[in-house]
């Protein structure tokens, strides 16, 4: 089959970008459109983790994820990229970050270089869900806090007692079975 | 022919009379349960009376965002009382009270101006979790008490300290029966009377009473009489007693507040065990997780499974040890 091998042509990102675009509702239309991704991606870059909408949140988030593999694709040096970055990101000092920054820090990530978690929302308030977005290796603290108290929580400590007696039963019949092979080889 | 049947009775009714002088009481189950509360409830009462004049206490609570002084009384109030103070939430949730930072029962009396905090069984520490182990056990005796009919000889013999590694908690009873294995569907009816049991949220009392007066209560169970002049003799002639609904049981403590706190609960097993006087016992063994913990099926399976395997646990200092060096680990992994 001559088929061409089309695997390099497009980055592979780690995210799932939707097959409909979402239309972002605005006066302005589809450049209105345009407009909100440019800001919040600018943001985005400033501030490695921002609070929004959730639908825009997801919107952008494929965007700064092609953004950034892109960058890592091609580096600074090509001229269609730089163009790319520069439409994108308003403002010039970013594009800057995004080469110098970013590229470095995600060049060997096996994972999606941003994360998007739920937030909640103020009752009563806008109905609309909100989101926390945020590119990874951010010096800030984590926003998923893990319970102090896992380890001694009664039923973890029942579970960690059974895994180690599983354990030490398999032990003893890898033992047997091997005492056994050596009374055969005799 | 007719003379070898009156032999033949005559040696039944021996063996008979020979039974009913190993339990010295005569009365029936129920009416030695009543019994036995009746004396509990006069020296409740004797022992409020006692208090005599009420002297005011001030008792500093450290909860994680406040702290607040509460005026309480002596000998009175306990815990739980302190906890009504603060909030309602709080009395549901909170298992144990660390008092001057040792674990003290929700339901004693306080004795002095002291520091006051509370642990639950979703931020625990070791203490918490070992008096959770322990309520069970209390729990599963109330079961097994309950669980016979009139005609079987039900006596409670003991529960060991708990152990939670050994993945199951453990209460000794004898039964008159002389080879009893439980069905599945025996074992599910107990488990159900434990969860009914639990669904009553009973209070976890506990009143320290003198020995003699202990021994009173227990005139039926010829087990309990033996341990308690030995247990105390190590506790300055007293003896801690514990009472969920109208079951009340010897341990030395401390418990959870109230069985509301027990979730999800089995009991996984009956062994017959062997002591050393040779008696015949039975060993019935459970597990639980606590309420508000979600458990997979599947991983709760894996409990039940190790909990129906017999429990060998006796009391042994490493083990003690082995804990408190567990305690050193994690508190510097935190």
């Amino acid at each position: 089959m001559n088929q061409a091998n089309v695997t390099h042509l497009v980055s592979k990102l780690k995210f799932n970008i939707r097959p409909t675009p979402r239309r972002l509702k605005n006066k302005d239309g589809p450049p209105g459109r345009v407009l909100k991704i440019q800001k919040t991606l600018t943001a985005l870059f400033e501030y490695e983790r921002i609070e929004l909408f959730y639908n825009r949140a997801d919107e952008v988030r494929g965007y700064a994820e092609r953004l950034i593999s892109e960058a890592i694709r091609r580096g600074p040096e090509d001229h269609e990229m730089m163009d790319l970055a520069n439409f994108w990101i308003i403002r010039k000092e970013f594009v800057h970050k995004l080469f110098k920054v970013y590229v470095p820090r995600y060049q060997d990530y096996s994972i999606a270089y941003t994360k998007l978690h739920k937030a909640p929302r103020l009752y009563p308030g806008i109905y609309y869900k909100r989101a926390v977005l945020e590119l990874r290796g951010n010096p800030y603290p984590s926003i998923e806090q893990r319970n102090a108290h896992s380890n001694v929580l009664l039923h973890n400590l029942l579970l960690s007692e059974a895994r180690k007696e599983y354990r030490m039963e398999k032990y003893k019949e890898i033992a047997e079975s091997m005492n056994e092979r050596e009374v055969t080889s005799q | 022919m007719f003379h070898g049947c009156r032999q033949l009775y005559t040696i039944g009714l021996r063996f008979q009379s020979k039974t009913h002088s190993r339990c010295i009481g005569t009365l029936t189950k129920a009416e030695a349960k009543k019994k036995r509360n009746q004396l509990y409830d006069e020296e409740l009462k004797r022992q409020r009376a006692a208090v005599g004049r009420i002297e005011k206490i001030d008792v500093k609570y450290h909860g994680p965002t406040e702290e607040v002084i509460l005026a309480m009384n002596k000998n009175l109030s306990t815990p739980h009382d302190c906890a009504k103070h603060i909030s309602e939430g709080l009395t549901k949730v909170a298992a144990l009270a660390l008092v001057n930072e040792k674990p003290w029962d929700m339901h004693r009396p306080l004795t002095g101006p002291c520091d006051l905090t509370f642990t639950t069984l979703k931020a625990p520490n070791i203490s918490t979790n070992r008096a959770f182990w322990r309520t069970c056990s209390l729990i599963l005796g109330a079961v097994a008490e309950n669980a016979f009919k009139d005609d079987v000889e039900v006596h409670l013999h003991s529960f060991p300290a708990p152990s939670i590694k050994s993945g199951s908690f453990i209460s000794n009873v004898y039964l008159n029966l002389p080879d009893w294995q439980p069905t599945v569907p025996e074992l599910q009816a107990m488990s159900a009377l434990f969860v009914k049991l639990i669904l009553r949220e009973l209070p976890v009392e506990r009143l320290v009473v003198q020995e003699d007066l202990a021994i009173e209560m227990f005139q039926e169970n010829r087990f309990k009489i033996k341990q308690i002049p030995d247990i105390a003799k190590h506790n300055e002639n007293r003896i801690t007693l514990y009472r969920i609904g109208d079951h009340i049981d010897i341990s030395k403590g401390p418990m959870v507040g109230n069985t509301s706190l027990v979730g999800r609960t089995t009991v996984a097993a009956v062994h017959k065990i062997q002591t050393d006087e040779g008696e015949n016992l039975y060993r019935f063994q459970g597990v639980a997780i606590p309420s508000g913990i979600l458990m997979n099926s599947f991983a709760y399976g894996l409990l039940e499974e190790r909990a129906k395997k017999l429990n060998n646990v006796s009391w042994m200092p490493q083990r003690i040890e082995e804990d408190m060096e567990e305690k050193l680990t994690i508190a510097a992994q935190n």
